[in-house]
């Protein structure tokens, strides 16, 4: 019994011990934790500055002003197919994924991109948009509420191939 | 229960320098593994972050206690209660149906799935029998 209790007394030393080497070996990142930063996205703004989220009526105002931004459907081509907002092009984002797909690699670099997933939890768009912004890419938006936000508000969509 | 010192070493290297490689691999990107974490869909966003900077950091302590020794049934039942947490985790994530990166070693990219739990389990099995292991001062 003595010994068990020794043991756990360890336990919490230890698990004190790393709460202080986490926090202490990332103050700045905890800091911007701490300011309100990756309550949405685990995209740090100082690191990929090209990134931005936005609301569906930022999204609205860019579709409204044709030719200025290319959308950008993150998730797979079945579901693409059934529905997306119009104009967008499909380019699936599969985790891991570090060459930046052919459709995009034309496009100037300062081209503005507007980019979503399903919606709610869905990563594929975070993804997409630090590999381009890797590559280059200077203006990243991210619809944070994705398709689901775009179709429940009974937005334009058109069906098929991009 | 496993008496035999040879044996016990052999584990207790094998778990320590896994879990020492796993958090370090981490610790060196802690927004990447955050995002790894949130993947699961089991905690959020603020808990995320948080088990993204701290866990690396008790995975490495847990680690350096298993192969060296010192307070090393802290450090096996730290390395048990993760293995078994990682195992029900990564069940889950498969019951669900979710397509996650394990998340396992920082950016080398594996899926959370039946090879995993396996590897798991063997090393659940060594930080158990550490855990019990009753050698004073083992295998030094």
């Amino acid at each position: 019994m003595r010994e068990a209790k020794k043991i756990l007394q360890h336990v919490l030393i230890v698990t004190l011990l790393s709460v202080a080497a986490g926090v202490a070996t990332r103050l700045p990142l905890f800091r911007q934790f701490l300011a309100g930063e990756f309550r949405e996205s685990f995209i740090a703004r100082d690191r990929y500055p090209g990134i931005r989220f936005v609301s569906l009526q930022e999204a609205e105002d860019v579709f409204a002003a044709p030719g200025a931004s290319v959308f950008i459907d993150a998730r797979p081509a079945g579901v693409f197919r059934d529905g997306h907002i119009p104009g967008a092009k499909n380019v699936p984002y599969a985790a891991g994924a570090t060459r930046i797909p052919a459709a995009l690699a034309s496009l100037p670099r300062n081209t503005g991109l507007l980019i979503y997933c399903e919606g709610g939890e869905c990563q594929s768009s975070q993804g997409l948009a630090k590999l381009l912004a890797g590559d280059g890419f200077t203006n990243i938006r991210i619809l944070a509420g994705g398709w689901d936000e775009w179709a429940r508000a009974r937005l334009p969509t058109e069906r098929g191939d991009d | 229960m496993i008496r035999n010192r040879k044996i016990l070493l052999v584990f207790r290297l094998v778990v320590g320098a896994i879990f020492i490689y796993a958090g370090v691999t981490k610790a060196a990107d802690p927004l990447g593994f955050a995002q790894n974490i949130r993947n699961y869909r089991v905690v959020g966003q603020n808990l995320s972050f948080l088990t993204g900077l701290i866990l690396p950091w008790l995975e490495i302590f847990a680690g350096l206690l298993v192969v060296s020794g010192v307070m090393r049934r802290a450090g096996a039942l730290l390395a048990f209660l993760m293995l078994a947490f990682f195992i029900v985790l990564t069940a889950v994530t498969m019951a669900r149906g979710l397509d996650v990166d394990c998340g396992c070693f920082g950016a080398v990219s594996r899926k959370a799935g039946l090879g995993l739990i396996l590897e798991d389990v063997a090393l659940l099995y060594m930080a158990t029998a550490v855990l019990l292991s009753r050698v004073s001062r083992a295998g030094r």
